[in-house]
């Protein structure tokens, strides 16, 4: 029988109210320019003034949710700290890049470079944390927080004793990247309300966001929020594929398809990317409610982490905010969740969450 | 000189984007690094970019530029002493 | 379960050439591969020597059966497919796509190598057309997922990227993969190739040398770039046996812990560096005095060739082993560093040979040890160590041991 992972605390910094208990999704946010961005928090409650004048918005987004998940843990140290992240600091990236080319390769600015490195988030969090354990970033497109969860299950198959990894997923949204992928028709051609993206399912794009959702995964059930069982991870898979997939999903977990509570679906207006859902909507049993997120969160390659803390928080709080139900199902209880996944790059994953009390 | 270091003081803070400080607040005699302003290894090197962007003075040696950027004393007359040279 | 993982392809490419016999000879020759580029347009190409690997972006097409010229691939991904397809040539694509192998690829930069010549136009209003298929060609994970479309290889893969312990550490999740049933085999490792954003990046951190590197000497004045890709075809010692493929080394232990001091810089005190070799020994179950040679991370930059020496004369005595860096060999290739020097301490308990630490003279001041200056022939390895220290305080050391 193999280890299960249980999530003992989450924290997420998103374009919605997601970072304070009390501001539960209240009140609702959209915009209206295609972008969806975070609401900003007091970052400097955990960063230090010398150590905060000088990063970026990813930098301290991902360092404050994971420091605040270590706190709402009472972990003050983890045995391990695994991310993961598409794009990085993109905004320094840039910087550098940009300044690079018209400084014509002088007096350019060192810190945009550091920054830059796709493991910043990690090496700042183990050394506010003092952890000196396991610290792996995987750079993964669609599958980045996927593996960085699936890592942390798979270092708490040889633990000996309660251990606690923080893993996250983040990435930013920048003018620039807007820019440069509307290029390749990444996003709606007409402006449209975040909110109703899931109406707009008709025509090609969706809308962008961001976010940082931190996690600490143990293999202790005491105290956890819940548990996630099973998490796969598919390459551009068909219809065949994805029906395996999840079939294989419910065997592992002695479950069946009528089983699941809640559908939580990645679904982000796209109309070419509608088939990846249709494998599983088209068999999913009356009780089951499916319920979309991107509307709140926007489209970015770590959303699943954004899914799986509001999982937490709908199994937690036992209700589904109406603004994510697509379909209602006739199950008045939270047990079991499917979270199901996309990127633009055709990552797809399946991830179930179960409650533990 | 005096203006100098006035100007030097602002564009340090801007620089290194010190929060809340303004050029009064930092003594010209005082150490940028270790305990005075409490500035790291990649401050000095950011503020070796603001000399070469704003005074066309390269230095190539990190060691060297920590002599350098002692305090904004010994950073204005090293400009000054170098501008003259140029 | 603790089945021994082994090793039994390598693929490599770096400025000294591809393949084992390449990379041999050079280090006998004592040979650098260092030079000014001729492929990487920078401002510095005449002032700074890098590990600049030989072949253009369209003879590293040919080699791989793509077409050539403006074929959409960056050179970062070029490198990979070179590397990997050595692999698959020896091991057999049937092999591979037959039973579940994972690939665990390692990398920093990406397409930047490309897309820095294009971002002007990028964020313009518009682009030319022939630009738009390198938009998404930047991320690391972009070389990973041309690799396994280009091979069929599509059980599990993953891009790590921890900076330059990046495919050290592609090599310990890809270990664990095995161990734990996950995938059969895996192909681990990584890749980088040069880019003006690296270059001026370390440039802009005033640790880079523009002649060739000194590592460990006194009067050190930085690291050369370098770029490449290194893979190794992990598997059981069983699944080896079973089929009769020549086990090269065993991947007999490993560890990856944090600094957790700076952002940039290891614990002057090497304090890290200790911590993870010590453990990575403790793990394949030996002593100190059983590494017959330490393939060190050796940077020649102040703060890494500090600490980490201080970390290997403290680990392990006035009676350290043969010590080197091979980056003065090949450059500081980033995240395939990790990788290329696994693989050359691998050859190097092949052919029982210390492979020296080009450019040494003067024993650093704070240090009574000294890296081996030149080649020495006929030493019996039976375990060596290399190790991969990245920004962000990552640090990985590998044990291999003889089979």
């Amino acid at each position: 029988m193999k280890q299960v992972l249980y999530i003992k605390s989450t924290s997420a910094i998103s374009p919605q109210h997601t970072f304070y208990p009390e501001q539960f999704l209240e009140p609702l946010v959209n915009s209206d320019d295609n972008k969806l961005r975070v609401i900003d928090i007091d970052y400097s409650k955990y960063i230090s003034p010398v150590a905060i004048r000088r990063m970026s918005r990813l930098l301290k987004m991902g360092i404050s949710s994971g420091m605040q998940s270590l706190k709402d843990a009472g972990i003050s140290q983890p045995d391990g700290i695994i991310t993961g992240t598409s794009h990085g600091s993109k905004k320094d990236m840039e910087q550098f890049v940009q300044d690079l080319i018209v400084l014509k390769e002088e007096a350019l600015n060192p810190t945009y470079f550091i920054q830059s490195t796709y493991n910043s988030v990690n090496g700042w969090l183990a050394m506010q944390s003092k952890s000196t354990g396991y610290n792996q970033t995987y750079v993964h497109r669609g599958a980045s927080f996927e593996l960085a969860l699936f890592d942390a299950w798979l270092m708490l198959q040889d633990a000996k004793r309660p251990e606690y990894y923080l893993v996250g997923g983040f990435d930013e949204l920048t003018d620039n990247y807007f820019v440069i992928k509307s290029k390749i028709d990444y996003w709606k051609k007409e402006n449209i309300d975040s909110l109703s993206l899931l109406e707009h399912s008709d025509t090609p794009g969706t809308i962008a966001g961001e976010g940082a959702a931190f996690f600490v995964a143990t293999n202790d059930e005491k105290d956890a929020l819940c548990a996630v069982p099973s998490i796969k991870m598919l390459q551009d898979p068909d219809a065949a594929a994805i029906t395996k997939a999840l079939a294989e999903l419910l065997e592992e977990n002695g479950i069946a398809i009528a089983d699941i509570d809640v559908l939580l679906c990645g679904m982000n207006g796209d109309a070419s990317t509608q088939d990846i859902y249709t494998p599983i909507t088209e068999n999913i049993d009356t009780r089951t409610t499916i319920a979309t997120f991107k509307q709140l969160c926007g489209e970015y390659e770590t959303t699943t982490g954004f899914a799986l803390w509001l999982a937490c928080q709908l199994i937690t709080r036992q209700e589904i905010p109406e603004v994510i139900v697509h379909k209602k199902g006739s199950s008045n209880s939270i047990k079991y969740i499917l979270l199901c996944n996309h990127s633009v790059f055709r990552n797809v994953s399946l991830t179930l969450v179960k409650a533990v009390k | 000189m005096e203006d100098l270091k006035l100007t030097l003081k602002q564009q340090i803070i801007d620089s290194l984007n010190l929060q809340g400080m303004k050029p009064e607040d930092i003594d010209d005699n005082a150490p940028l690094f270790g305990e005075g302003l409490g500035l790291d290894s990649i401050d000095s090197l950011e503020l070796m970019v603001l000399l070469e962007r704003n005074y066309g003075i390269k230095i190539e040696d990190a060691r060297e530029g920590r002599k350098i950027l002692q305090s904004v004393q010994s950073m204005a007359e090293y400009i000054q002493e170098h501008k003259k040279v140029s | 379960m603790s089945e021994k993982i082994v090793v039994t392809s390598i693929g490599i490419i770096s400025a000294l050439g591809q393949g084992k016999n390449a990379h041999v000879s050079a280090f006998r020759a004592q040979q650098s591969g260092l030079r000014n580029p001729k492929h990487l347009k920078s401002k510095y190409a005449d002032e700074f020597v890098l590990g600049e690997v030989r072949l253009s972006n369209d003879e590293l097409s040919e080699l791989v059966g793509l077409p050539t010229g403006d074929n959409g691939y960056t050179r970062t991904t070029l490198l990979a497919l070179a590397a990997v397809q050595d692999i698959v040539n020896d091991a057999g694509l049937a092999l591979l796509q037959s039973e579940p192998t994972a690939f665990i690829n390692a990398n920093t930069v990406g397409g930047m190598c490309t897309v820095e010549n294009m971002y002007m136009e990028f964020i313009a209003p518009t682009a030319p057309e022939e630009y738009l298929k390198y938009i998404d060609t930047l991320d690391c994970a972009e070389s990973t997922q041309r690799i396994t479309e280009h091979f069929g290889l599509n059980a599990f893969s993953a891009t790590v990227s921890t900076a330059c312990s990046s495919s050290a550490n592609a090599f310990i999740f890809g270990a664990r993969l095995i161990k734990h049933g996950i995938v059969k085999r895996a192909i681990c490792g990584g890749c980088d190739s040069l880019s003006r954003f690296t270059l001026n990046g370390f440039h802009s951190l005033k640790n880079v040398d523009k002649n060739p590197s000194k590592p460990f000497d006194q009067n050190r004045l930085g690291l050369n770039l370098g770029e490449g890709a290194g893979y190794v075809l992990l598997e059981t010692e069983s699944s080896a046996k079973e089929r009769g493929a020549h086990i090269i080394a065993e991947l007999s232990g490993y560890y990856n812990s944090n600094d957790a001091y700076h952002p940039t810089a290891p614990s002057p005190d090497g304090s890290g560096a200790y911590r993870t070799m010590q453990k990575a020994m403790e793990m394949a179950g030996i002593q100190p005095e059983d590494i017959g040679y330490i393939n060190a991370h050796g940077t020649a930059t102040q703060s890494n060739d500090s600490a980490e020496g201080k970390a290997i004369e403290n680990l392990f005595g006035s009676n350290a082993p043969y010590f080197s860096s091979t980056k003065p060999f090949v450059g500081h290739t980033l995240a395939a560093a990790g990788s290329l020097e696994a693989i050359f301490s691998m050859y190097a308990m092949e052919e029982q040979m210390i492979i020296p630490n080009l450019n040494f003279e003067t024993r650093m001041e704070e240090l009574n040890i000294s890296p081996v200056a030149s080649l020495i022939e006929n030493v019996a390895l039976k375990h060596v160590l290399s190790n991969s220290f990245g920004f962000g305080g990552n640090n990985v050391s590998l044990v291999f041991s003889k089979p």
